[in-house]
């Protein structure tokens, strides 16, 4: 047989493509079916964040961070408020603490559901992802109850919180709970240990820890590389040094470590965990404080600068914001998780086959409202 | 606030520190003491600087000692950005501008790149993690670059500044030591112009090839039409 020359080709896949999760063009250069080269091409969503943010005033920013990572708005208002407060120097009280606790990892089990299902999705098995759907949706029924949005929700401000727990939203938390943690196994069994999955996703797109630092990669997809890092408890904001969770890390039980499977992995078990945490809140509660206590009159943060990071469904979250003294900030930054966790994509999908990109692209967990900002 | 009486809550916050609280909490203005207290809880936290001692001539005070043992042990735990600047200082000197170094080490843009290869080699700090860079145009034509630099192994941070005028705003690029920089770069040339010399694909990212302008500067005005589309003028404020 003679040589046989391979022949490179150039295709497009997005913006409008159900595997890149928003509008995403992922510029790949193949040959045959193994890819070379990706070259991701992002800003299709781009709404100008923070020049927007450089126009409004302080309070005002807040639904601008919901619309940012609309799958985890909680956590994006978390982090903003965390970085503020830092700031202005408030402490707010008890309640408001445990109750944004609650929030935060309950949207945490929300993000991840919608993560995990919809890996599934991308590989083909789509059960599993009707299943997840049909779970958050529960805990967004939690959310309206509390403020009345189900994806949107401006609930935490600089200081409190728009409104108190609704009457009986302790008791239908457990209920939900209860319901669900049976729901894991469930998505756990049909999923994790799935034959077809398996061989789709273990050893496949393999992220070494050095790279992963290298390129800023945080959250889960940094502990699916064996880190154990995790800002909830390495840097402990808000009062998350009070409850007991583990930090789960990827172990490579299907293959090695920090491929596509530990990252999907390691979700499914930091449901587990956040579910632990809310237990906890929920028990230890307090009946009495109010939630509008510290509450500034005006918000005029003194001349400064901070950087608080926290942690996001997708990694850590930093807001960057520098005062000029003024009701109007002079520079907002927001360090997104997804966009560094994105940069990775040529890194570790080069060589790979095309189905393997977008396995690798559906574990890597991103939002594109984030990325553009 | 009388000067007379700062200088008392001066004394009284010296005397607290240097392990005397009975002195503070004998004084009988209730403001002094309220004031006195809370100025040591924040220095105490590190948020402000402790008010500077009372010369004392030698032999007069017999607390002298204690003083300057106090100095010493303060010294021992010395925080981040002061460890970076002590070592910074023996192996690039000549490299920062600032001279205080509470919240950030501002430096020169020429060797900004040896110093990121140091920063990260250098076993005592190891800062592996570059976890925020972003442009800022701050007043008097003067476009910044900043650094949140994060050492995974020593749990420690500390920022660094780089402020380049407008007319010369290049900044060597760190995308070689840390991954993370290229896109980070990528974004503060699109939002601000700077220009990070050495990297390797230096494009707009979030805004299209063709945009006009620098829109995170201060002074950014936006073009009229793109493509024959009306770009909406920003608001003055909000409706």
């Amino acid at each position: 047989m003679g040589v046989v020359h391979g022949e490179e080709m150039v295709l497009n896949i997005g913006p409008q493509h159900p595997a890149t999760h928003g509008v995403l063009r992922l510029q790949v250069r193949t040959d045959g079916e193994v890819v070379s080269k990706i070259t991701p091409y992002m800003g299709y969503l781009h709404r100008c964040f923070e020049k927007h943010c450089e126009n409004v005033t302080y309070e005002q920013v807040i639904p601008f961070t919901d619309r940012c990572d609309y799958l985890a708005s909680m956590s994006m208002n978390f982090g903003y408020v965390v970085a503020m407060e830092r700031l202005m120097d408030i402490k707010v009280n008890e309640r408001v603490e445990y109750i944004r606790i609650i929030m935060a990892e309950l949207q945490r089990i929300a993000s991840h559901l919608l993560c995990t299902g919809v890996f599934g999705l991308d590989l083909g098995a789509f059960t599993p992802f009707l299943w997840a759907l049909r779970d958050r949706e529960r805990i967004l029924d939690l959310f309206e109850l509390t403020c009345g949005a189900r994806l949107l929700y401006n609930y935490m401000w600089v200081g409190g919180l728009s409104h108190d727990l609704p009457v009986g939203f302790v008791e239908s938390t457990f209920k939900f709970l209860d319901y669900f943690e049976p729901k894991i196994d469930e998505l756990e069994n049909i999923l994790a240990h799935n034959k077809i999955l398996v061989e789709r996703s273990a050893d496949i797109g393999v992220m070494p820890k050095d790279i992963a630092i290298s390129y800023g990669v945080t959250g889960p997809n940094l502990r699916a590389s064996g880190v154990k890092w995790d800002l909830r408890k390495d840097d402990p904001y808000s009062i998350y040094d009070r409850f007991e969770f583990d930090v789960p890390i990827g172990q490579g039980l299907k293959g090695t470590v920090g491929d596509c499977w530990d990252r999907f992995y390691v979700r499914i078990l930091e449901i587990r965990e956040s579910v632990k945490i809310v237990r906890q809140a929920l028990a230890s509660i307090p009946k009495d404080g109010d939630v509008h206590q510290s509450l500034p009159k005006k918000i005029r943060p003194p001349k400064g600068s901070v950087y608080a990071r926290t942690e996001t469904p997708r990694g850590d979250l930093g807001y960057y914001i520098e005062s000029d003294g003024s009701p109007i900030p002079y520079r907002l930054k927001m360090r997104s998780p997804a966009f560094t966790a994105l940069s990775v994509l040529d890194e570790i999908g080069g060589g790979w086959l095309l189905s393997d990109v977008l396995a690798i692209l559906g574990s890597l967990d991103i939002v594109l409202g984030e990325i553009d900002r | 606030m009388t000067e007379n009486q700062q200088k008392l809550i001066d004394e009284l916050v010296n005397k607290g520190l240097d392990g005397d609280m009975d002195a503070v909490n004998a004084h009988q203005d209730r403001m002094v003491r309220a004031k006195a207290k809370s100025m040591i809880m924040k220095i105490q936290k590190g948020i402000l600087k402790r008010p500077p001692l009372k010369k004392i001539s030698p032999g007069e005070d017999p607390n002298g000692d204690i003083v300057q043992n106090q100095e010493k042990k303060e010294n021992e735990q010395e925080s981040t950005s002061a460890k970076v600047v002590r070592k910074l200082l023996e192996k690039f000197p000549n490299e920062i501008e600032n001279e205080e170094f509470d919240t950030h080490i501002q430096l020169k843009p020429d060797k900004w790149f040896e110093i990121a290869t140091w920063l990260k080699s250098e076993p005592e700090l190891f800062f592996d993690s570059l976890q925020c860079q972003m442009g800022i145009d701050v007043q008097d034509d003067i476009l910044e670059s900043r650094y949140n630099l994060h050492s995974m192994k020593h749990n420690h941070y500390v920022e660094l500044r780089i402020a380049v005028p407008r007319s010369n705003a290049k900044i060597p690029s760190v995308e070689k030591v840390w991954r993370v920089a290229d896109w980070f770069e990528r974004e503060t040339y699109d939002m601000l112009g700077i220009e990070y010399i050495g990297h390797s694909d230096l494009r707009r990212i979030l805004l299209p090839d063709d945009w006009e302008g620098w829109p995170l500067r201060k002074d950014y005005q936006e073009q009229e039409t793109y493509h024959g589309i009306i770009v909406p003028k920003m608001k003055e404020g909000w409706e």
